[in-house]
């Protein structure tokens, strides 16, 4: 999917980079943010079209994060995709009830992460064409 | 006979399930960098392997594959043992200690 901006949010310098490299390698512009804070700022600013978001984070969580986001209605629409080395029980079900497209634990399989980001992506473009007809009729 | 509470072995216990939560967090991250460079260098993203890079690279990925399988059952399993555990014992809400 061309063109599309992916916002990798994550304290590990290490995995920011590797994620970037293959998200870049298929495609995707890449942007980044390292704590909490930033990741708010970079959301509000850039609007990316989808966000890939670590739980742990410095100044905040990713909880937070997703708190802020559906705080303001566009920026609610981003999907959120959950990549986090937490444990599953409790994270899992209160990061989809936090409106999280999906959850992975840490290492997660590159290819179920791509599918996983395309079809959110999909979905997202889908439900804006949905509104944009009803506002329409 | 002094009444004692019982908070102290379940702070203990509190303390191992958070202590072995963030090792498994830790390792998990880890983990990931290893797997993402590994089959970034599998896939010829940062250029071409030689026959015996790639077969270096493989078992290094196998290898990540064998320390995940291990975490996913061992240290993650742990902890969800260890509250699983606790919570089979039924414990007094106070014990009583005689003191000479």
């Amino acid at each position: 999917m061309p063109n599309m901006r992916l916002l990798v949010v994550d304290d590990n310098a290490a995995l920011r980079k590797g994620l970037s490299v293959r998200l870049r390698a298929n495609g995707y512009e890449v942007l980044f943010a390292e704590d909490a804070i930033s990741a708010t700022a970079v959301i509000l600013m850039e609007r990316p079209d989808l966000v890939i978001l670590d739980l742990g984070l410095p100044g905040g969580d990713g909880f937070d994060v997703m708190e802020r986001l559906h705080r303001s209605d566009p920026l609610a629409k981003i999907p959120v995709i959950v990549l986090t080395g937490r444990e599953v029980a409790g994270n899992r079900n209160r990061a989809l009830q936090a409106g999280a497209a999906a959850f992975f634990q840490k290492p997660m399989e590159d290819g179920t992460l791509l599918s996983t980001i395309r079809s959110a992506l999909n979905m997202s473009r889908d439900r804006s064409h949905l509104g944009e007809s009803s506002i329409s009729c | 006979m002094k009444e004692l509470s019982p908070q102290p072995a379940q702070e203990n216990q509190e303390q191992l399930t958070a202590h072995l939560a963030k090792k498994s967090h830790e390792l998990r991250n880890a983990l990931a960098c290893i797997r993402q460079f590994g089959n970034i260098l599998a896939d010829g993203l940062a250029g071409e392997l030689s026959d015996e890079q790639r077969e270096y690279v493989a078992i290094m990925l196998e290898k990540a594959s064998t320390i995940r399988r291990v975490l996913d059952s061992s240290l993650d399993g742990s902890a969800g043992l260890l509250e699983v555990a606790t919570n089979k014992i039924d414990r007094p809400s106070k014990v009583g200690m005689a003191h000479a």
